[in-house]
Parts: structure tokens; C-alpha cells; sequence
């Protein structure tokens, strides 16, 4: 209990300063103001295309979006430290590894939610002007925020194993393109291999909740991926 | 303690021991080990073999509560550059477990000693290489640690600011063991009371200062 209550004051120490680190960056803004301009302008195009009151393309673009814009937000975060040998100093505190993951994780965790807020206003839209249904752009924030939370995780863990950005970035996206497309090499492998491909798939698991149907099974895919990648970033910290 | 990075040795079965309240200088040449040797201590690396205590911690199976007693500088002195000084410091205070009133205390107390007062509202990322290397020193100091490791710690100062580190480290003598790595003999001999030479990994010799009137001399027999 008492090592629990240390760890969290060091997680709230270290989030302070993650916090700081994040929000005090112009990449955050720069990735923001990308992120809430073309979803906007996608929103105005398919609500006049489509006159149809749903989010489902929204929540699609946002998909795509996160892919290509958070690895930008953690590619810095243990690539950074390592390059300017402040790992040095967190690695030497009395603290362990898993803290620093979980602060660095849940510091950009809230910059993507803090986007994801900025595009609730096109809900709001569509419950001003025509008679949305609520079911499916509820599954659809949930199921936004479990994806960012996953490539947050990815992103972190690409970040932990060079002190290159851009390399760290591209390994993001390049994981996150391999895990969307996981399920078309399924009828190229052999049973039980072409399942295990299927059930990798992001979108398999994205999609169903974009439409409405919540499913406890896609929610553990993204919960436990998550925890997968931030615990290899805790290895990868812990190996000295 | 040995260090290996896959078939490379760094360190070779180094053994010393280094007594409470003295000033250990680690003399060697690039790529000697130093760093190697510096960094285990610091518990930043874990060693391949053999053990490591410190202040009666085993470093590998009690790595929290000895890395409790240790202040560290690493040799680029880093900072959070977009942290102002003061605000540096009372995170790394923070961070070593210092909570409340004994943060601030603290923090007050090594802008005094290492003369910071000027800068301590500062960012770091604005500071000259002379004040970085203090604040660097100050964040190592904040948690009062019974053992501070310096890695070069006069790289890339002026001959002022040399000096003005060397009395410092000196002043820490005595209430604190400083353990400091360094390739210039001269800075060794002018602020270490014992001396140890490493070449390729390995120990070659420990010295008193006291009985080293030629370091220099020394340094190259056994080299």
C-alpha cells in the first residue's frame, strides 16, 4: 500500500512535468490545429454530400488522423531524453521504470483527448440542425479514444528504442498501418495463423464500434495491445 | 564488477572501494571505462558480473534505496531547458522523494551554495555552460545524497569556471564522498585525496594523493 501511495505521488511529480513538457511544445499546437482543420473541412464536405446525421465518416477520418498525426506527439518523448541525456537523470532517481512510462503515456493521452473534445462541437452540429442518433456517436467517441490510446501506447514504445524521432514516428505509423492491413494477409496463411491475423486487424475491431455495436472483446484488444506496448517500453527502460 | 556490451569487456573485475567523506578522482583516457564505471555506480547500467554496494545497498537487488543515496552529474550536465532552475530542482527534489516545506527549503539551499541566485528564475535552456554545470551539480546536491558521482566534471569549462568547481567539490569534502572521473591529470591532482587509474577496462592502481607527489609520472608507468 505505502509503495503505491509513493508511486503515485511520482507519477503525479513526473506528470507535472510530462504535462509541461507536452502542452509547452509547438508540435502539440502545430498537430492540434492540423487535426481540428481537416477534420473540420471533411465534416462540412460529407454533411453537404451526404445530408445524412451521423459521424460514422468523422470518426473514420479521425481513425486515419491519429495514425498519421500522434506518432508527431510521441515520437519526442523518451527519443528526446535519450538525446539530451535527461534519461539519464530520470533512470538514476529512486523511481521505477513504470512510472516515467505511464507519465510520459497518460501526458499525451490527454493532449489527443483535449483534440478529440475540440471535435465534439460537429455532435453538437448535428444535434442543433437534424435528429442524430446517440447510440453510435457515443460507441464511436469510445472507440476513438480506446484506438488513441493504443497508438499512444505504440508510439511511446517505438519512442524507447532509438533516440532518432523520425525513426521513432515512422515505426509508429508503420505498426499501426501493419496491425489496420493485419487482416488481409489472413487468406495467405494457414489455420490458426489466418484467425490470429484477423483478430489482430485495428479496423476489424475499429468499425463495429464506429457503427454502434459495442463489443467487450474489441475493447480488450485495445486495452491489452495498450498495456502490451507500455510494458515493453518498461522493459525496454529497465534494460541497462 | 565487470561490464560487458556483447563481446566487448568494458570493465574487467574492477574492485575499490571508496571511503565515506573523501574525494575519489577517476583518471583515465577516452574510452578507458570510465564512463562505464561511472554510469553502474549511478545505477544507469547494471553490471554483468560480480557486486556492488553502496553505503551498505546492494546496487543490482536494492537499486531504489541505494540510488536514494546517490546524487549524479552526468558529463553533458543535463537539464529540462524549458524548466526554470528553481523549478528544476524542486522537481529532481521531488523526484528523489522530498515532499511539502523541504522541497523549497532545500531547493533555497543549493542556489546559495552553488551561487545560482542570479539565474534561479531563469531557463535552464538559457543558461551559460558554467551555470548549467551548477545547476547540473545543485539538482545532485538538492537531496543532500551521502555520495555524489561527477563525470567530467570541468568538460567544456572555462579556466574560471574550473576553478570555481574544483573549490566547490572541495568544499563537499568531508559531510559528502565524491566520487569524480576525469582524463586532465592536473584537475585530479588538484581536487582528488585518493586517485585511481583505469586503462582498457581495468584498475591499475589506487593512490593516495598525499603520497603522489607526480601524478604524472605515475600515471604514465603505469600506462
Amino acid at each position: 500500500m505505502r509503495t503505491l501511495v509513493s508511486g503515485m505521488r511520482t507519477l503525479g511529480v513526473l506528470l507535472r512535468k510530462e504535462l509541461l513538457a507536452t502542452f509547452g511544445s509547438p508540435i502539440a499546437y502545430t498537430v492540434a490545429a492540423v487535426f481540428l482543420l481537416v477534420l473540420g473541412y471533411t465534416f462540412s464536405l460529407t454533411l453537404f454530400a451526404t445530408k445524412v446525421a451521423n459521424l460514422i465518416y468523422i470518426f473514420h477520418q479521425m481513425y486515419v488522423l491519429t495514425i498519421l498525426l500522434v506518432p508527431a506527439l510521441t515520437m519526442r518523448a523518451f527519443a528526446e531524453e535519450r538525446r539530451n541525456d535527461t534519461l539519464e537523470l530520470l533512470l538514476t532517481a529512486p523511481i521505477g521504470e513504470v512510472w516515467i512510462v505511464l507519465a510520459k503515456f497518460l501526458a499525451v493521452f490527454a493532449l489527443v483527448l483535449g483534440m478529440y473534445l475540440g471535435a465534439i462541437v460537429y455532435a453538437i452540429v448535428l444535434d442543433t440542425h437534424g435528429s442524430p442518433d446517440w447510440g453510435p456517436i457515443t460507441s464511436g467517441y469510445l472507440a476513438i479514444v480506446c484506438h488513441a490510446a493504443l497508438i499512444v501506447a505504440i508510439g511511446l514504445f517505438m519512442s524507447s528504442l532509438t533516440e532518432n524521432q523520425v525513426v521513432a514516428a515512422a515505426l509508429t505509423v508503420g505498426t499501426a498501418l501493419m496491425l489496420w492491413f493485419a487482416d488481409s494477409v489472413s487468406y495467405l496463411l494457414p489455420p490458426p495463423f489466418d484467425v490470429l491475423a484477423i483478430n489482430l486487424s485495428l479496423i476489424g475491431h475499429f468499425r463495429p464500434m464506429v457503427t454502434g455495436s459495442v463489443f467487450v472483446s474489441d475493447i480488450c484488444y485495445f486495452v491489452t495491445l495498450a498495456l502490451l506496448a507500455l510494458f515493453l517500453a518498461t522493459r525496454r527502460l529497465a534494460e541497462r | 564488477m565487470s561490464k560487458r556490451y556483447g563481446a566487448t569487456l568494458a570493465l574487467d573485475a574492477l574492485d575499490l572501494d571508496i571511503r565515506f567523506g573523501e574525494i575519489f578522482g577517476l583518471l583515465g583516457p577516452n574510452g578507458s571505462g570510465k564512463t562505464t564505471f561511472i554510469r553502474l555506480l549511478s545505477g544507469y547500467l547494471l553490471p554483468t558480473g560480480g557486486q556492488l554496494e553502496i553505503c551498505g545497498h546492494n546496487a543490482v537487488e536494492q537499486p531504489l534505496e541505494a540510488r536514494r543515496l546517490i546524487g549524479y552529474v552526468p558529463e553533458t550536465a543535463p537539464v529540462y531547458g524549458y524548466m526554470r532552475v528553481r523549478e528544476f530542482l524542486a522537481f529532481m527534489a521531488r523526484l528523489r522523494g522530498m515532499t511539502g516545506r523541504s522541497v523549497f527549503d532545500a531547493v533555497d539551499r543549493v542556489i546559495a551554495a552553488l551561487a545560482l541566485d542570479a539565474v534561479a528564475d531563469r531557463p535552464a535552456r538559457t543558461l551559460s555552460r558554467g551555470y548549467r554545470q551548477r545547476t547540473a551539480i545543485a539538482q545532485a546536491l538538492v537531496h543532500d545524497p551521502q555520495l555524489l558521482i561527477l563525470d567530467e566534471p570541468a568538460n567544456g569549462l572555462d579556466p574560471r569556471q574550473i576553478i570555481e568547481i574544483r573549490t566547490l567539490i572541495r568544499g563537499l569534502a568531508g559531510r559528502h564522498t565524491v566520487l569524480m572521473s576525469s582524463h586532465v591529470l592536473s584537475e585530479v591532482a588538484r581536487t582528488a585525496d585518493r586517485v585511481g587509474v583505469l586503462l582498457d577496462g581495468r584498475l591499475k592502481g589506487v593512490r593516495s594523493m598525499a603520497d603522489t607527489p607526480d601524478l604524472e609520472a605515475w600515471f604514465l608507468s603505469l600506462a
